[in-house]
């Protein structure tokens, strides 16, 4: 009954106690945060300055723009109170898939996809925002079943759910956004609590269903991918073909290696200097960073990415409630898999695919999100266990 | 889904609405410890990969992608080197370079649409055809860095066009090149030979001969000298690199990295004036046989050559051709009579090198050698009198042969013979030779031996190449040749081949070694062209030699001296007694010039006559000064011997067409003037 009677009062000390309730913030991962951020923006200085002629600056300032947008988003996140995210879910969902339908008849296509929506002078990429409302969605789905979820009915029907958005997604075409999607539904099942034969069982599924698209299928004549994505979900050849669909991640790869230990600077970093790496502003910027700094700047930056995610598991552990915790896990996840298969894919050890490394990539709408996805993580630390315990 | 918090029913009481007082606080369960533990240990699995990735890539291996990352960016461009020259035996230029413009286009930058309309435009800007082009761009499809040259020599005008248009054609580069540059115009032009464009087999057959330093389109010599002498001339190729983006647009300007090595200049032994005076000779020989009502002269040749090493003076060749329709992108019109068969009989094949590659009947001009074998194997005494008349038969069906002058009727010594070119004297040495072969089998061969060692019947070793072999016919050629009675060896074979006719064939070159063989007292030279490769000096000042290719030492042939002593006055009687075949030519020329003429019958298929036409080979060789010294001329200048030879086909008469073509190369070397030229007796 005390945890009952102290539950309307600390939303009204909230509101008093602005002070207390900074001190209840996760510091630890506001600074690695904000170091990323830094160290990403002064990261795409280097690695834009070539990119638009009389302007070196152009990209940083837009990235700059972007950071400033986040921190609204990120205080605004701070200061709503996660369950009501909870409540709010059905129409979260609705927003997350009217979003995505949305592009189908208003983008552009860039390249071959359909991802962005224009309104005014920017660029709204709704997949990027997607991915927070997503899980808390399904987050909210999964908490409000947190005791059932050993029914196999439940697991179903949670999969069932997220699957609607995942297949829009992967129908822009973004193959790589469909997979963060995939990795944060998995990830919150998990914390969720689903049984481990289940999780095996997902997996297993799952693992059967992506070499069926990649592999079977194909082979009996139906064709599930495009065919650059069948290309470039095939890697590991990249020594037969090196003009061809490999091309970027073999000019990705030499970039990488050919920053060494200290990295060759922004003037002689070549291979982003002259355009042989592709996208290096966006999905190859870490081959970039790679290049110009070196070792000792990617490890840096690998090093910072480690704090966040191991702050954001710390998140996890002290959330109030079940939804907090699913949806901790589930941003924490999606980020750990982005960062996985970016940095990989730069490295040739995982497929290209449009996936963004968070706070790093120039993008408005990934940054955005990405900080605004911190916030609802330091909402969670604030009203968590710890806080309360520091508070009283 | 639940609207209320958490959604569970109470568990007392299952129709009651839930009450959130009773809800069960959330705690953070071990077993979630456990998840978060797993997961926790994920994210260091999956950083511990990409650190250990990045540290092989960026520390262990860093140096070879830096380097792959280095090569990226540099384009090596091959740097054409400028030909050598190729100059005479004093120095002056025969061909040399002049700068040119060329198109050419990287196959790489090509854009990828709109490909074809740009090579449209091009061909028409450029007036190369459509077809030439895209078959080009499909050759060179598996090596998009090395450039497609599409026309060299390109016209100043179409030039501005492309500069104008830059934007409209990428990928298509206006560059500066070296052309084949031909002062003296169709001068010596067959044995120089021409410069094209390297073929595939030839890159195979370099590739074979550990010659690498060519690639397709680059330049290359195809006959001649320019081929012969290609390593020499062609020179290194510098590289130049360039920095590019990864679309290939050039980040700046080319920098050297190797310069390009010209190549050597030739100096050949030829001598420019001598060969322009032969060439004209040549020309007026041929103009001369058609005032005889000789129509049919249509070619011709004329080698001159130093008697004592075998160094080419002159040699013509007749119909001719412009080197210079090789250069550039030649046109194709113009190319015709060189590479077309068709064309190329009609003009009567002006590629064709005759001087050395021309194979003709040697009639009477072969006399010589039939009598120095004849006396060296003791079939002839040279004091004997045979009696020369109108026509003699021999054999067992009594057959008959023709003295070429119907008038005459008198005994004859070797010199008198020689002189007045007596058919039946030799029908007689050639019997002689057949009948006693009839005993002794190798006579069959003597002459023919004596004939090899003079260099007849196998190429004469010209230092470029492509001389023909001719033939000297033996018993075992005709079995070999010959199908039923024809195969047998008759004393006709040996009776017309002591005259020079019948099967016999030779080249000029090969005759003219013969006579500078008689003019050098019976060494046998090997003639050559080339004297020295030289590197280019600067202007005013001397040529340096690189290194000289000296002349082959004479063989001694082994004649008899007094045998050879005889024929060389029987050929001095020849152009200087009053009934010489060629006295009315060089009785009255200041330098004692000796030789014989000839007049060949040879089978000829001229178009509008039956098959099996006989034409008269017109011959002249001879040599001078006479006793094989330097001969100082009436304004005291001190000139060497030389052997002149010349051939014109169809021509009649030797005397009265291939002597005075010879007679004027002797002025020309001697600077001397003949006086009145008098009446012709000429077989």
């Amino acid at each position: 009954m005390i945890e009952y009677a102290s539950r309307s009062r600390p939303v009204a000390r909230e509101h008093l106690d602005v002070v207390g309730f900074l001190r209840r913030l996760d510091w630890i991962l506001l600074l690695g945060v904000g170091a990323i951020v830094a160290y990403g923006l002064w990261a795409v200085a280097g690695i834009t300055r070539f990119d638009v002629e009389g302007d070196e600056n152009y990209y940083v300032v837009r990235q700059g723009i972007a950071v400033g947008l986040g921190f609204a988003g990120f205080l605004l996140a701070l200061a709503i109170d996660p369950d009501r995210y909870r409540r709010a879910q059905k129409a979260i969902f609705g927003v997350t898939l009217v979003g995505m339908l949305l592009v189908f008849p208003l983008a552009d296509a860039t390249r071959g996809s359909k991802r962005w929506i224009e309104i005014g002078p920017f660029q709204f990429q709704p997949s990027e925002f997607g991915k927070l409302l997503f899980v808390l969605a399904l987050a909210g789905f999964l908490a409000d079943r947190a005791r059932r979820l050993h029914e196999p009915k439940v697991v179903l029907q949670a999969i069932g759910l997220a699957a609607v958005p995942i297949a829009l997604v992967f129908k822009q075409p973004d193959l790589g956004t469909a997979l963060v999607y995939g990795a944060a539904l998995v990830a919150c099942l998990f914390v969720a609590g689903i049984r481990w034969s289940h999780l095996a069982l997902l997996v297993g599924v799952v693992a059967l269903l992506a070499s069926s698209v990649v592999w079977f299928l194909p082979a009996v004549g139906v064709e599930v991918l495009e065919p650059y994505q069948a290309a470039r979900l095939n890697f590991t050849n990249l020594e037969e073909d090196p003009g061809g669909t490999a091309y970027n991640q073999t000019q990705s790869i030499t970039a990488v290696g050919s920053g060494g230990l200290d990295g060759r600077g922004v003037q002689g970093a070549t291979q982003t200097r002259l355009d042989y790496l592709p996208e290096h502003h966006t999905d190859f910027v870490f081959a970039a960073l790679a290049e110009q700094r070196g070792f000792f700047g990617a490890a840096l930056l690998l090093g910072l990415y480690l704090l966040i995610v191991w702050r954001g598991l710390r998140v996890i552990t002290l959330a109030r409630d079940a939804f907090s915790a699913i949806v901790a896990g589930g941003i924490v996840i999606a980020f750990l898999f982005q960062i996985f298969v970016n940095v990989g894919m730069t490295m040739g050890i995982a497929p290209v695919t449009g996936i963004p490394l968070p706070f790093v990539t120039v993008g408005g709408s990934s940054m955005v999100m990405n900080i605004v996805a911190i916030g609802v993580l330091q909402a969670i630390h604030a009203r968590g266990h710890l806080g309360r315990r520091r508070a009283y | 889904m639940a609207s209320s918090y958490p959604e569970r029913r109470s568990p007392s009481g299952r129709f009651l609405p839930p009450d959130p007082r009773t809800s069960e606080p959330y705690r953070f369960t071990p077993q979630l410890a456990l998840r978060v533990g797993v997961l926790a240990a994920l994210a260091l699995i999956i950083f511990a990969i990409l650190f250990l990735r990045l540290w092989a890539l960026q520390v262990l291996s860093g140096d070879r992608y830096l380097n792959a990352a280095q090569n990226n960016q540099l384009r090596t461009i091959r740097v054409e080197a400028q030909r050598g020259s190729i100059v005479d035996r004093s120095g002056r230029t025969i061909v040399s370079n002049v700068p040119g413009t060329a198109v050419r286009i990287w196959t790489a930058d090509l854009p990828d649409e709109g490909r074809y309309a740009m090579f449209k435009r091009l061909s028409v800007v450029l007036r190369v055809p459509l077809p030439r082009l895209t078959r080009a761009l499909e050759e060179n499809k598996g090596d998009p860095l090395t450039p497609i040259v599409v026309k060299t020599a390109v016209h100043e005008d179409q030039v501005m066009y492309l500069e104008e248009h830059r934007a409209d054609f990428p990928g298509v580069e206006v560059t500066s090149t070296y052309l084949r540059d031909y002062e003296h115009k169709a001068l010596a032009a067959q044995l120089l030979g021409y410069v094209g464009e390297v073929s595939p087999e030839e890159l195979e057959r370099l590739e074979k001969s550990k010659d690498r330093d060519i690639r397709g389109g680059e330049k290359i010599g195809k006959t001649g000298v320019e081929a012969a002498y290609d390593r020499w001339l062609r020179g290194t190729p510098g590289t130049d690199q360039l920095r590019v983006d990864s679309l290939g647009q050039p980040l700046g300007r080319f920098e050297p990295r190797r310069p390009a090595q010209s190549g050597y200049n030739i100096r050949l032994t030829l001598d420019v004036g001598l060969q322009r005076a032969a060439e004209r000779a040549l020309r007026d020989g041929i103009e001369l046989a058609r005032q005889d009502e000789q129509f049919n002269a249509n070619g011709g040749a004329i080698v001159a050559l130093d008697p004592r090493d075998g160094a080419i003076l002159a040699m013509a060749s007749n119909p001719t051709y412009k080197p210079s329709v090789y250069v550039g992108r030649a046109d194709p019109k113009k190319l015709e009579p060189l590479v077309v068969e068709k064309v190329a009989k009609e003009w009567n094949y002006p590629g064709i090198n005759r001087a050395i590659a021309g194979v003709y009947p040697p009639g009477s001009t072969f006399k010589p050698l039939t009598a120095l074998a004849a006396i060296s194997d003791g079939l002839l005494s040279p004091y004997e009198y045979i009696q020369c008349t109108p026509s003699a038969t021999f054999g067992l069906d009594e057959h008959e042969f023709r003295n070429w002058n119907p008038y005459t009727n008198m005994p004859m010594t070797l010199s008198t013979a020689l002189s007045q070119s007596c058919d039946t004297y030799f029908y007689d040495v050639g019997n002689r030779y057949f009948e006693r072969g009839e005993r002794e089998r190798p006579y069959w061969t003597k002459m023919q031996a004596w004939a090899k060692k003079f260099g007849f019947g196998q190429p004469s070793g010209l230092d470029i190449g492509g001389d023909a072999t001719g033939l000297l016919p033996t018993p075992a050629w005709r079995r070999e040749a010959y199908k039923g009675i024809d195969r047998a060896w008759n004393p006709g074979d040996l009776i017309q081949m002591a005259i020079g006719q019948k099967d016999i064939t030779v080249t000029p070159l090969q005759m003219a070694g013969f006579y500078a063989a008689l003019a050098n007292g019976g060494k046998l030279v090997t003639p050559y062209l080339v004297q020295a490769a030289e590197r280019p000096a600067a202007e005013g000042e001397p040529a340096v030699p690189v290194l000289t290719f000296p002349a082959s030492p004479a063989k001694e042939i082994g004649v008899d001296p007094a045998a050879l002593q005889v024929v060389r006055d029987g050929l001095y009687e020849a152009t200087h007694d009053a009934n010489g075949t060629s006295s009315g030519v060089f009785g009255s020329f200041p330098v004692p010039v000796a030789g014989k003429t000839g007049t060949a019958e040879k089978v000829v298929n001229l178009p509008g006559y039956p098959i099996g036409h006989l034409e008269d080979q017109a011959w002249w060789c001879g040599w001078g000064p006479f006793d094989g010294n330097d001969y100082v001329n009436s304004r005291g200048g001190k000139r060497t011997p030389i052997v002149v030879c010349a051939v014109i086909e169809n021509g009649g008469h030797g005397g009265t067409v291939a002597a005075p073509a010879a007679l004027k190369v002797f002025e020309h070397w001697f600077r001397e003037q003949a006086g009145a030229q008098g009446v012709v007796a000429s077989d």
